[in-house]
């Protein structure tokens, strides 16, 4: 867009025609805009950001060139973010205006599309994790473990303690969220230790104490590991009046032991796995619980409800827990959320359908097991680092030091994660599965 | 114009109680169901439970608000009323009667002086 | 204008559920995959075909409002326009990496991430913007972590944060999270702070006062200079609300009003759309002595390129990972497409529409003079009734019965968006609904998808999935 005839350029997004702002002024009585601005002089702006605007097309072409300075690595990473093949269905979809383009269902009788769609979605939910009531989205499985840790604590007031157990193997952007939720409540962390990458069932049952308020364990961890005794760890946690947090996502909850039957009390998680693909860890949390929580559930819930004329109607319900109505002493302070994260993610789901869900989880669990084989072929390499059954990933011990593997693989084309100087983690799904072969062949020139 | 029965006492936060026998009922009143509108979920405390007058001993939930419930007097709760857990809008019903939400044996017998008079309660509430 | 929205149904429901048209167990049978007991047993979602879903999803979405459809002015929400582009630059591959990517691989996005914090300091005024916050709510909380950092390395303990009572639920929740008193400020008679009770509130106990500019009434605080320096003074900070920013683009920056924090919600003034509720996302800036403390990490230029760093003080981490990408590159791309002439005409178009609306409605509009958003009232007809009513008319009506200040309120905010004719409609809708009789305001509406829904049937039973229905009878 040119201002070089010195006419003023305004956004391109205000309709307004000389004419019409001529009017409008009349009506309201004011001869110009700025006398419709009541700012004291001593704290106008005068000057300029130095932002100069630029056309629709040039400003693609720039932000394409900017994107690929990006390197088109083929990424074997995972690690709390997941990218599984998005059907075309889902973008096409959800780009829809009518959802896309939507505020907060506050008004349901003319938002029943996308209160129908979180309806589906908690449903989904509900299924896959077996206990009855599941939000329509936190904004990530950081969020949703800190929110659960809060809602553990509340039901705890006035216990002795405020401590929440969480895995000594734990992604360092879910503990660093923990600890800065859980600040504000007076409440501490505990680590409890890993036997080859699994739950130290008998360090923890001597951790857990009357000052534990929650339990917080992940099938699969933050290294792929599948967690072999959920249940023993929900009876520990019981036995102490805690409760049990699961952390997981949303394709292992199809094929992994359904939460509720190993006595899980809340489950949190990524659900953005499918929905989003690589987004720079943008996510989607899973926020599910038992029904006697209910009243202590953070974020927003859609429920059943009738019209006047008597037919199903959808609306958000039970909302004096949230921020706009019960203010400080809400359940959380969540107001906008992952809802359009949400709808993709089911709409996701429902492409995929059971068999297919399942059928990827499957995959995930032999693809991993199959390329860990396969690294740990090669010489100086050992895969999987822990004896245990895996999810999408693995560790890989390497003789070479990992950071220079790390960079030479980048080289031929591989993004993966160096853990420390040995240890590089290593993921496959669908979406780069195909690249298996390749992915081998290079990391045996560079290992 | 709300009814405000002669035969209670009240609390300026909207609680009413009854004040003879050995337990007493408490309630909230017809205007405080009318401010909140269609009661739809109340919590209560277990029965024996031990409450400070003043104490916060509930919440009283609608579409749009909540409120706290807090104990007239202090005393030990006996009973608790459960038909407000599957019907909720007996408080909007009948605030007085079967609305009721628990009954308290009074430690303090006392305390009912403290309370508000209906006479006092209604100037309150107008 | 005359509406009616799609209505698709059958028997006693609208468009059936997925569960309704399919429900399909699957045996997960491990199969030598794993261990039978690690396994569930089974699985029951819908199975269905992909045009099967695409007329579902299709004809969910003509069951919803949006603002392509037509003007949202939700007061305080600012629903303007998202320009189609944004969804594209997004969607470009090329961004679609992995957070655990090193930053040599990645040097487009972190010089993406790199230019929206440089373009929301300069237009805030701020020194320095982390990114990560995924939503407003999120950028309070982290605004008022950082204050608590700040405090507690100075030895400096403290426990209340002021918040005026006309403000956004969240700033209440926010500060109670972090685990702070919440003092409540009531108005002035001209809806703005009031400054007595605000020297009063004010001790050694504030870390904080949290202000939202205009605030809720689309009022400017004109004593800002003045609270500022009340604030500074006792040893606190000030804290910017960004919802209402739309209205100041270009012609006032909370760092030039002494505000040390502010967080902006880029889904409200930088037109990422709000896709049913979210993401947004919730960017925080901070004045240069509260910079050490932003969340890790920050992005910076150097000589070889982006890098990502740790603030020397960082509070840690409020997202996962680097908070919601899709949204902040919508974000860049619409200030970018817009410069400095466009963000400032998108706040005078704003004011100028919510003026005008204001002067074409029959509703008293009690505070002024107000900027981008006004509380006008309904006054003795029902506001919720009259929003039911206004639906007919194919607009999305006004936030209701709130800020409380004003009785039976209906706070409006059409944005810079709506051309006059889209502002008439508005009108329109606003003054056939308030004129309109007390039955058709209860019984509304009648041309959406959905007659008048019943809350407290939904409150009272609740049933939250499709699994809860058969429970039923």
């Amino acid at each position: 867009m040119t201002a070089g005839n010195g006419r003023r350029v305004g956004s391109p997004y205000a309709p307004h025609t000389d004419a019409d702002e001529a009017a409008m002024l009349d009506a309201i009585g004011v001869d110009s805009v700025e006398d419709l601005f009541d700012i004291p002089a001593d704290v106008r702006f005068d000057d300029e950001f130095g932002i100069d605007s630029t056309d629709e097309r040039e400003l693609r072409q720039s932000l394409a060139d900017l994107f690929a300075r990006n390197e088109e690595l083929t990424e074997f990473l995972g690690r709390g973010h997941h990218a599984h093949y998005v059907p075309a269905l889902v973008d096409d979809l959800s780009r829809r205006s009518e959802f896309l383009t939507s505020y907060t269902q506050y008004q349901p009788e003319i938002a029943q599309g996308f209160l129908q769609v979180l309806f589906e979605y908690q449903s989904m939910l509900v299924e896959l994790t077996g206990l009855p009531v599941a939000n329509c989205s936190m904004y990530d499985a950081a969020t949703a473990l800190a929110e659960a840790a809060l809602l553990a604590n509340r039901l705890r007031r006035g216990a002795s303690g405020h401590r929440v157990l969480v895995p000594e193997h734990l992604h360092e952007g879910r503990l660093g969220v923990l600890e800065n939720y859980l600040d504000g409540a007076d409440m501490e962390i505990g680590e409890y230790p890993m036997d080859d990458g699994a739950v130290d069932v008998d360090a923890l049952s001597d951790l857990v104490d009357d000052e534990t308020v929650m339990v917080y364990a992940e099938s699969p961890t933050v290294r792929g590991v599948i967690e072999e005794r959920l249940a023993d760890i929900g009876d520990i946690a019981h036995e102490n009046d805690a409760l049990f947090c699961l952390g997981s996502d949303v394709v292992a909850l199809s094929l992994l032991q359904e939460p509720a039957s190993v006595g899980a009390d809340v489950v949190v998680g990524e659900a953005g796995a499918l929905g989003i693909g690589s987004a720079y860890g943008m996510g989607l949390g899973i926020f599910a619980t038992r029904e006697e929580y209910l009243r202590q559930v953070p974020g927003r819930l859609v429920g059943v409800s009738e019209d006047s004329e008597d037919m199903r109607a959808f609306t958000l319900t039970l909302q004096t827990r949230e921020q706009h109505i019960r203010k400080e002493r809400a359940t959380s302070n969540i107001c906008t959320n992952q809802a359009w994260v949400a709808l993709r993610t089911a709409m996701h789901i429902a492409w995929l359908g059971p068999d297919r869900l399942v059928g990827i989880a499957k995959d995930a669990v032999t693809e991993a097991r199959a390329l860990a084989q396969r690294l740990d072929d090669l010489s100086g390499v050992k895969a999987p680092v822990h004896d245990r059954h895996h999810f999408r990933e693995f560790v890989v011990y390497t003789d070479q030091p990992a950071p220079a593997i790390t960079n030479d693989l980048a080289g031929r084309g591989f993004a993966v994660h160096a853990l420390d100087d040995h240890h590089i983690q290593v993921c496959i799904t669908e979406a780069n599965a195909d690249a298996a072969d390749e992915f081998v062949a290079a990391f045996e020139e560079v290992a | 114009m709300f009814e405000i029965p002669d035969d209670k006492k009240y609390l300026e936060s909207h609680e009413w109680t009854t004040t003879d026998g050995d337990t007493v009922r408490v309630g909230i009143s017809d205007f405080a169901q009318d401010e909140l509108g269609d009661v739809v979920f109340v919590e209560l405390p277990t029965e024996g439970d031990e409450l400070a007058a003043g104490d916060e001993f509930g919440v009283v939930e609608s579409i749009k608000a909540v409120s706290d419930l807090y104990a007239p007097i202090s005393g030990t709760v006996v009973a608790v009323n459960e038909d407000l857990f599957d019907a909720p809008e007996l408080v909007n019903d009948d605030p007085y009667g079967d609305g009721w939400m628990l009954e308290l044996e009074p430690a303090d017998e006392s305390e009912f002086d403290d309370l508000l008079s209906p006479e006092e309660y209604r100037e309150q509430t107008e | 204008m005359n509406f009616d929205q799609a209505r698709f149904s059958r028997d006693d429901v609208y468009e059936p559920l997925l569960s309704e048209k399919d429900s399909t167990t699957v045996e997960v049978d491990a199969d030598g995959v794993l261990p039978d007991d690690l396994t569930r047993d089974e699985l029951t979602l819908p199975a269905l075909s992909e045009p099967q879903l695409a007329r579902h999803y299709t004809r969910l979405s003509q069951m919803n409002y949006s603002v392509e459809l037509g003007p949202y002015p939700l007061g305080s929400c600012t629903m303007k326009y998202n320009p189609s582009f944004t969804e594209d630059v997004a969607g470009d591959p090329r961004a679609a990496v992995h957070p655990d990517r090193s930053d040599r691989t990645v040097q487009g996005t972190l010089g993406l991430l790199h230019g929206l914090q440089e373009y929301l300091a300069d237009i805030g005024g701020m020194d320095a913007v982390t990114l990560q916050p995924p939503a407003g709510a999120a950028g309070e909380f982290t605004g008022i972590l950082i204050a608590k950092a700040y405090h507690e390395a100075r030895d400096d303990d403290r426990s209340e944060i002021i918040i005026p009572a006309s403000a956004h639920g969240t700033n209440f929740a926010s500060a109670a999270m972090a685990g702070y008193d919440v003092v409540e400020l009531p108005s002035d008679e001209d809806g703005r702070v009031d400054i007595e009770a605000l020297d009063a509130a004010i001790s050694e106990e504030t870390a904080a006062l949290m202000l939202t500019n205009p605030n809720t009434l689309g009022l400017f605080e004109r004593d800002i200079v003045e609270i500022a320096d009340m604030v500074h003074e006792a040893g606190g900070l000030l804290y910017y609300d960004g919802a209402n920013f739309n209205a100041l683009l270009g012609r006032a920056r909370p760092g030039d009003m002494g505000f040390d924090i502010m967080h902006y919600n880029v889904h409200k003034t930088f037109a990422t759309p709000h896709g049913g509720g979210g993401p947004g996302a919730g960017p925080v800036g901070v004045v240069d002595e509260l910079a050490e403390y932003l969340p890790s990490p920050m992005v910076r230029e150097t000589a070889a390129g982006y890098e990502q760093y740790e603030p020397e003080s960082s509070i840690g981490k409020v997202h996962g990972f680097a908070g919601n990408w899709l949204v902040l590159v919508k974000a860049y791309a619409y200030i970018a497409r817009l410069g400095d002439e466009g963000l400032a005409d998108a706040s005078a178009k704003a004011v100028l529409n919510a003026n005008y609306l204001a002067s074409q409605i029959d509703l008293d509009v009690p505070y002024g003079p107000f900027h981008h958003e006004f509380a006008a009232t309904s006054g003795d007809r029902d506001a919720a009734d009259v929003a039911k009513r206004m639906l007919d008319y194919g607009v999305h009506p006004p936030t209701t019965k709130w800020p409380e200040l004003v009785p039976e309120a209906m706070l409006t905010e059409p944005t810079e968006v709506e051309d006059k004719a889209s502002l008439d409609d508005l009108a329109h809708a606003f003054n056939a609904a308030y004129a309109d009789s007390d039955e058709a305001l209860e019984t509304a509406p009648s041309k959406t998808s959905a007659r008048r829904i019943d809350q407290v049937s939904a409150a009272r039973n609740p049933r939250l999935s499709w699994q809860s229905l058969g429970d039923e009878e």
